[in-house]
């Protein structure tokens, strides 16, 4: 009995640390859940991009099911995820861009918002606009209460204006058809 | 000469440390909103980077939670207060002392439990019972050593 314990005890620990440590394997450090989940999005007082006469609250996102996507010309990863975007904009998915410049320092603002304009028409002529505009958030506030880490990072937004999911990396084939295209058709048919 | 290369080496690590330090001046009031700031951007964590403070970070997201944090702390919030703010934001992970609940319990059981195991294997492996002497043996044993000689 003793013995049969000696070999075994081990052995279920080792088992039990080997499981632990393979499941590490495979997630994602960079994974965190939201704390916006089921909560509406934080209010905001925002310019449009493009036409910064025009502004935006979250009443925009009452009555429609909305992808918010956090992007800038300057970020990688969102120049390879912007034509799997205008895909599903032509598939009658409504894409709202927002965003944020990195030069545009609150404290050392050094680049003009003419510049900034001039950037995206240029980026999105080469790739395709997915967006049906764009949230000029020029302090960065907005992604700041909404807890976003960098960019791209998506959520989707229900049509009581509330965020029912936050995914922090690309958006591609692979991560729309596991994540969010079950959630997608369950807010449409709301 | 490698005396040499090594100070060299040296003063550029300094003037790098020195030049990124000195690259956000943040002006305070009063001396104690200053120890909270750098209090506090030493035990929040980046939520971009693995592992770093948002003192010790380059990432815009650190950058921006430093202004953020200096902003709240000339607003006059308390430490818990603007511990709060950033949780609610970027959740639990964001604050480097972790909340104690269900799941992160374990983290204070686990080692007092190993703890307690040793403690027990240890006093039962003391607690031996002394070997009982088996009276018929030993004299079967004391004759075959008699019939040997």
């Amino acid at each position: 009995m003793r013995k049969v314990s000696f070999f075994v005890l081990p052995l279920i620990l080792f088992v039990g640390l080997a499981i632990f440590l393979f499941q590490g394997l495979f997630s994602d450090p960079r994974e965190h859940e939201s704390t916006l989940l089921n909560k509406p999005v934080p209010s905001f007082v925002l310019p449009d991009l493009m036409n910064t006469d025009l502004t935006y609250t979250t009443e925009v996102f009452v009555g429609k099911v909305t992808l918010l996507n956090v992007w800038g010309v300057w970020c990688v990863t969102c120049a390879v995820e912007i034509p799997f975007l205008e895909q599903l904009k032509n598939e009658g998915k409504h894409i709202v861009g927002l965003y944020y410049d990195q030069d545009i320092d609150p404290d050392f603002g050094i680049k003009t918002v003419e510049r900034v304009q001039q950037e995206v028409e240029q980026k999105l002529g080469q790739l395709g606009n997915p967006y049906a505009y764009n949230i000029f958030d020029v302090k960065r506030d907005l992604s700041l209460d909404l807890g976003v880490t960098g960019a791209p990072e998506t959520f989707l937004i229900d049509k009581q204006g509330k965020v029912r999911l936050h995914h922090i990396g690309d958006i591609n084939p692979r991560v729309w058809q596991n994540k969010f295209a079950s959630v997608y058709q369950e807010l449409i048919a709301e | 000469m490698m005396r040499f290369k090594a100070l060299i080496f040296l003063s550029f690590a300094w003037f790098s440390a020195y030049t990124s330090a000195s690259e956000e001046t943040y002006q305070f009031e009063t001396d104690a909103q200053s120890a909270l700031f750098f209090e506090l951007t030493k035990e929040l964590r980046c939520p971009m980077c693995q592992n770093q403070n948002i003192a010790d970070s380059d990432a815009m997201i650190a950058a921006d939670l430093r202004r953020k944090v200096y902003q709240l702390v000339n607003e006059g919030q308390s430490r818990e207060e603007i511990i709060d703010y950033m949780k609610q934001r970027y959740g639990d992970f964001v604050y480097y002392q972790p909340p104690v609940n269900a799941t992160t319990i374990w983290l204070w059981l686990l080692p007092l439990i190993f703890v307690f195991i040793g403690i027990v294997l240890v006093i039962r492996s003391r607690q031996q019972k002394p070997v009982t002497q088996d009276t018929a043996k030993l004299e079967a044993a004391e004759k075959l050593l008699e019939e040997d000689k």
